[in-house]
C-alpha cells in the first residue's frame, strides 16, 4: 500500500514539484495562508492584550477566549462562514476561521507578557512621568514581547496544521495533496505532503523558540 | 430550528457518538501523559520533546487514515480516529504534566524523601496532588481540544457530529452546519466545566485562597 | 462463487419480470437463514438515501439491518467491503470501475457494467445496475453557454482561457483536463474547488465545473450540462455491490429496488433531501411506499 522506497520516487519525480498544485506552490501558498492569518491575529490580538494588561481590566476575555475558541472546531466555523459570506470570500472566511484559532494564545501570551512585569518596574515607569501610552511603548511593551513569540508559537502550531482543511472549500496548500491523494489512493503523496507540513512546523516553531529566548534576557 | 426539531433524536445520536470516540483518548491519552512525564529520564526529554512536537505536527486527516495501512487497524469504525486522537492527546498533555510536576519545590520532595516516602508514595501523596492545578489545566486544553478535533473524523467517515457540517454544507442547510457547531461547542465546555469542578474538589486548600483560572 | 451469483441474478430477474407481469404467480426466493446485514453508504446525501432504500426493503422483510453510513470516498469502505466489515452498498458503474481499472476505456452503461463484473476483485459482486444514473459531466452557466453556443463539450475547442472547477482529484481523472485534451483537443486550466463547486461555477470562479448528473442544483440554478458525444465520460449507473455470500432473497429485494428506481426518481428524492431538508430515511421511506415496495 505504501512504501518508504515509493515515498522516495514521489520526491524524486519533479512532476510532483511543479505547476499550480506542485509541491514548491502549495508549500508557498501553505506558509502564506499561514501568515496571513497569524497577521490579522496579532492585528486584533497584540493592542487587546496590551490594553487588557495595561488596565488590568478584561482579564475575563483573555481566559474565557481562550477556552471558548479551542471548542468550536474550525471545519463547522469554515462551512458555516463560507456559507454565510459566500464563495467569492471564501479566503477571507478561511483567514477567519484561522485566525479565530490563533487570537487566543497570542492574546493569553501578550497579556501574560504585561502581567509579569515586576509592579516595581511598571511602578517606577509610572514615577518618571511617563504617561499612559509611553509606558505601554517603551516599557510594557518590550518586555512582553518574549511571553507575546511564546504564544505566537502555539498559534502557529496550530494554524500550520489546520490550513489542511483549506482544499475543502476550494482554496490550496499542502492540505491539497492529502485530499487528492486520499482520492487517488496515493498514499505517497499523502505522507509526503503530511511530511513537509511537519518540517515546517518543526522549523518554524524552533524559530519562534529561539526568537523567544533572544528576547527573554532584555527583562 | 426546523431542521433541529425535526432531526433532534438523530443529532442526539451524533452527540452520543461523538462522546464515546473523544472520552478514550482523553482519558487514557491523559493517563499515558501523566505517568511518561514522571517517568521519563531527564536525558531522554529532549529527544521524546522532539518526537512528540513532530506527533503533534502530523495533520489529523493524514493520520487517520494511515492508521489502517501502518498498525492494520479495520477500515471503517472509529478506531483509527480514536487512536489518532489518543497520540495527540498524549503530545499535547505530555508538556503540560511536565510543567505542572516541574513546579513542585525541590525543597518539598526532599523534605518527604527525608521523612521516609518511597518514590510511589512521594508521587501518589505529594508531586500529584501539588500539580494538580497545572494537570488540571493541560486537562482542559486536550479535552476541548480532542472535542472539536474529532469532527474531522467525519471527512474519513466516522459519523460523529462532524458529519453535520459536511451533509449540511452540501446540502446548504446552514442550521444543521449550526447546530453542529452548537452541539461539539456544549460537550467541549461540559467537559471543561466538569474538569474545573474536579480541580476545585481535588484541591479544596487552594479554595480558601480564592484562586481563579 | 460469481457465476453462482449470476445464475441467481437470472433466477431473481426471471422472478421479478414473472411478478411484474402477473403479481402472485410466482413465489419469490426464500431465505431460510436471516442475518444481520450491514449496509454502507458513501458520505453524500444522495447515496444515502439510496442505501436508506436498501434498509429499509430488507428491514420490511424482516432481517435485521445495521447501518453504516456516510464512509466517506472509496478509498475507506471499499478495503472495508472487501474485508467483509460491510454486506452492501451502493455504488456507480463507472465511477467503481475506474476505480479498479484506471485505464478503463468502455463509456456506455452496458459495456461498462460488463466490464465491471470483470474488474470486481474476488468476493465482491455486483448485482443487476439500475437505470438510474449519477455520473460526472461538465456544466457551464446558462449565460456563459449562450455566449458562446455551447450545446456539447466539442464546442469548447473554440473557447481560449478556460478554467475548470471540480474536486481535487480530478485533475489526475483520464476524463479531466488530459482527457477533454485527447478526446475533444479542449484545453483548460485546472482550480480545485472542493465542496464549492458549483457555487464556484455561478459566482464565475471557473467557466465550466464538473457536477454529478443527479445534482438537483443544475436544475435549479439552470445550469447547462454539455453532452458528450465522443464519450468522455463513463455512463455511472446506480449498482448495489455486495461483499462474500448473499442470499438469494436479498437480491431478489435489492433487485426490486433497482428495477423500480429511474433516473427521475432519484433526482426527485435529491430534491426534497436539498429543498425539504428531509432526512435520508424519510425521503427513501415514501419513495418505497409510492412505488409499493413496501406496506
Amino acid at each position: 500500500m505504501f512504501s518508504i522506497s515509493d515515498l522516495a520516487a514521489w520526491f524524486a519525480d519533479p512532476v510532483n514539484w511543479d505547476g499550480r498544485y506542485g509541491l514548491w506552490f502549495l508549500l508557498l501558498e501553505h506558509v502564506a495562508i499561514t501568515l496571513a492569518a497569524l497577521l490579522i491575529a496579532t492585528i486584533v490580538a497584540l493592542p487587546l492584550g496590551l490594553a487588557i494588561g495595561h488596565t488590568g481590566r478584561g482579564e475575563f476575555l483573555v481566559i474565557g477566549l481562550g477556552s471558548i475558541s479551542r471548542a468550536v472546531p474550525t471545519m463547522g466555523l469554515l462551512f458555516a462562514l463560507v456559507l454565510l459570506w459566500g464563495v467569492q470570500l471564501r479566503d477571507v472566511s478561511l483567514l477567519v476561521a484561522l485566525a479565530a484559532i490563533a487570537i487566543p494564545p497570542l492574546l493569553a501570551g501578550t497579556f501574560a507578557g504585561v502581567t509579569t512585569i515586576p509592579w516595581g518596574i511598571r511602578d517606577s515607569a509610572k514615577a518618571q512621568g511617563m504617561t499612559g501610552f509611553q509606558r505601554v511603548r517603551y516599557v510594557e511593551f518590550p518586555l512582553a514581547t518574549s511571553s507575546m513569540i511564546g504564544g505566537m508559537r502555539i498559534a502557529f502550531i496550530q494554524v500550520v496544521s489546520t490550513v489542511v482543511l483549506a482544499p475543502l472549500v476550494g482554496l490550496g496548500g499542502l492540505g491539497f495533496g492529502i485530499v487528492q491523494g486520499l482520492a487517488l489512493r496515493n498514499y505517497s503523496q499523502v505522507v509526503a505532503s503530511s511530511l513537509v507540513i511537519i518540517v515546517i512546523t518543526i522549523v518554524g516553531s524552533q524559530l519562534l523558540g529561539w526568537l523567544q529566548r533572544r528576547t527573554d534576557d532584555r527583562l | 430550528m426546523d431542521w433541529f426539531f425535526a432531526n433532534a433524536s438523530f443529532v442526539a445520536g451524533l452527540a452520543l457518538t461523538h462522546l464515546s470516540i473523544v472520552i478514550v483518548p482523553i482519558v487514557l491519552g491523559s493517563i499515558l501523559a501523566i505517568v511518561g512525564a514522571r517517568l521519563v529520564r531527564a536525558r531522554w526529554v529532549p529527544g521524546v520533546t522532539a518526537v512528540l512536537s513532530a506527533v503533534y505536527a502530523i495533520p489529523s486527516l493524514a493520520l487517520f487514515v494511515a492508521l489502517p495501512a501502518l498498525i492494520g487497524t479495520p477500515f471503517v469504525g472509529p478506531t483509527n480516529v480514536v487512536i489518532a486522537l489518543t497520540v495527540y492527546a498524549v503530545a499535547s498533555m505530555f508538556f503540560s504534566a511536565r510543567d505542572a510536576f516541574s513546579q513542585v519545590p525541590s525543597s518539598t520532595k526532599t523534605t518527604a524523601t527525608a521523612l521516609g516516602m518511597s518514590r510511589f508514595q512521594l508521587f501518589v501523596h505529594v508531586e500529584l496532588p501539588m500539580a494538580i492545578p497545572g494537570l488540571i489545566s493541560g486537562l482542559r486544553v486536550v479535552s476541548a481540544t480532542t472535542v472539536s478535533m474529532a469532527a474531522i473524523g467525519a471527512v474519513v467517515g466516522v459519523r460523529n457530529l462532524g458529519y453535520l457540517f459536511l451533509d449540511g454544507f452540501q446540502r446548504r442547510i446552514p442550521e444543521e452546519i449550526v447546530t453542529g457547531l452548537v452541539a461539539v461547542f456544549v460537550i467541549a465546555i461540559a467537559f471543561d466545566g466538569g474538569l474545573w469542578l474536579l480541580g476545585r474538589a481535588l484541591t479544596p486548600w487552594r479554595a480558601r485562597g480564592g484562586e481563579r483560572v | 462463487m460469481k457465476l453462482s451469483r449470476i445464475t441467481a441474478l437470472a433466477v431473481s430477474i426471471t422472478a421479478l419480470v414473472g411478478l411484474a407481469g402477473c403479481a402472485t404467480s410466482e413465489a419469490p426466493p426464500t431465505d431460510p437463514s436471516i442475518e444481520t446485514i450491514v449496509i454502507g453508504s458513501q458520505a453524500y446525501y444522495s447515496n444515502e438515501i439510496i442505501a436508506e432504500t436498501y434498509a429499509q426493503i430488507l428491514e420490511d422483510s424482516g432481517y435485521p439491518v445495521e447501518r453504516k453510513f456516510s464512509l466517506g470516498q472509496r478509498d475507506v469502505y471499499i478495503p472495508a467491503l472487501e474485508a467483509g466489515e460491510i454486506d452492501l452498498i451502493p455504488e456507480y458503474t463507472g465511477n467503481l470501475l475506474q476505480f479498479f481499472d484506471p485505464a478503463a476505456t468502455e463509456t456506455a452503461a452496458d459495456e461498462v457494467y460488463t466490464a465491471l463484473g470483470l474488474a470486481l476483485p474476488e468476493g465482491l459482486t455486483a448485482f443487476t445496475m439500475s437505470s438510474a444514473t449519477d455520473q460526472d459531466s461538465y456544466n457551464v452557466t446558462k449565460e456563459f453557454a449562450d455566449a458562446n453556443s455551447l450545446v456539447s463539450i466539442e464546442d469548447l475547442a473554440k473557447v481560449t482561457g478556460l478554467t475548470l472547477g471540480g474536486a481535487p482529484e480530478l485533475a489526475e481523472r483520464p476524463y479531466g483536463p488530459s482527457g477533454l485534451l485527447s478526446v475533444y483537443g479542449v484545453t483548460v486550466e485546472f482550480q480545485a474547488t472542493g465542496e464549492t463547486t458549483v457555487d464556484s461555477l455561478v459566482a464565475g470562479i471557473v467557466d465550466m465545473a464538473n457536477v454529478y448528473s443527479a445534482d438537483p442544483r443544475i436544475e435549479q440554478l439552470g445550469l447547462v450540462t454539455l453532452s458528450d458525444p465522443r464519450g468522455l465520460f463513463l455512463a455511472s449507473n446506480v449498482v448495489p455491490v455486495a461483499s462474500g455470500v448473499v442470499s438469494d432473497y436479498v437480491a431478489y429485494l435489492i433487485d426490486k429496488v433497482s428495477a423500480a428506481m429511474t433516473a427521475e426518481d432519484l433526482v426527485a428524492m435529491n430534491v426534497r433531501s436539498v429543498d425539504e431538508k428531509l432526512s435520508a430515511s424519510v425521503i427513501a421511506r415514501e419513495w418505497l411506499l409510492s412505488k409499493g415496495l413496501v406496506k
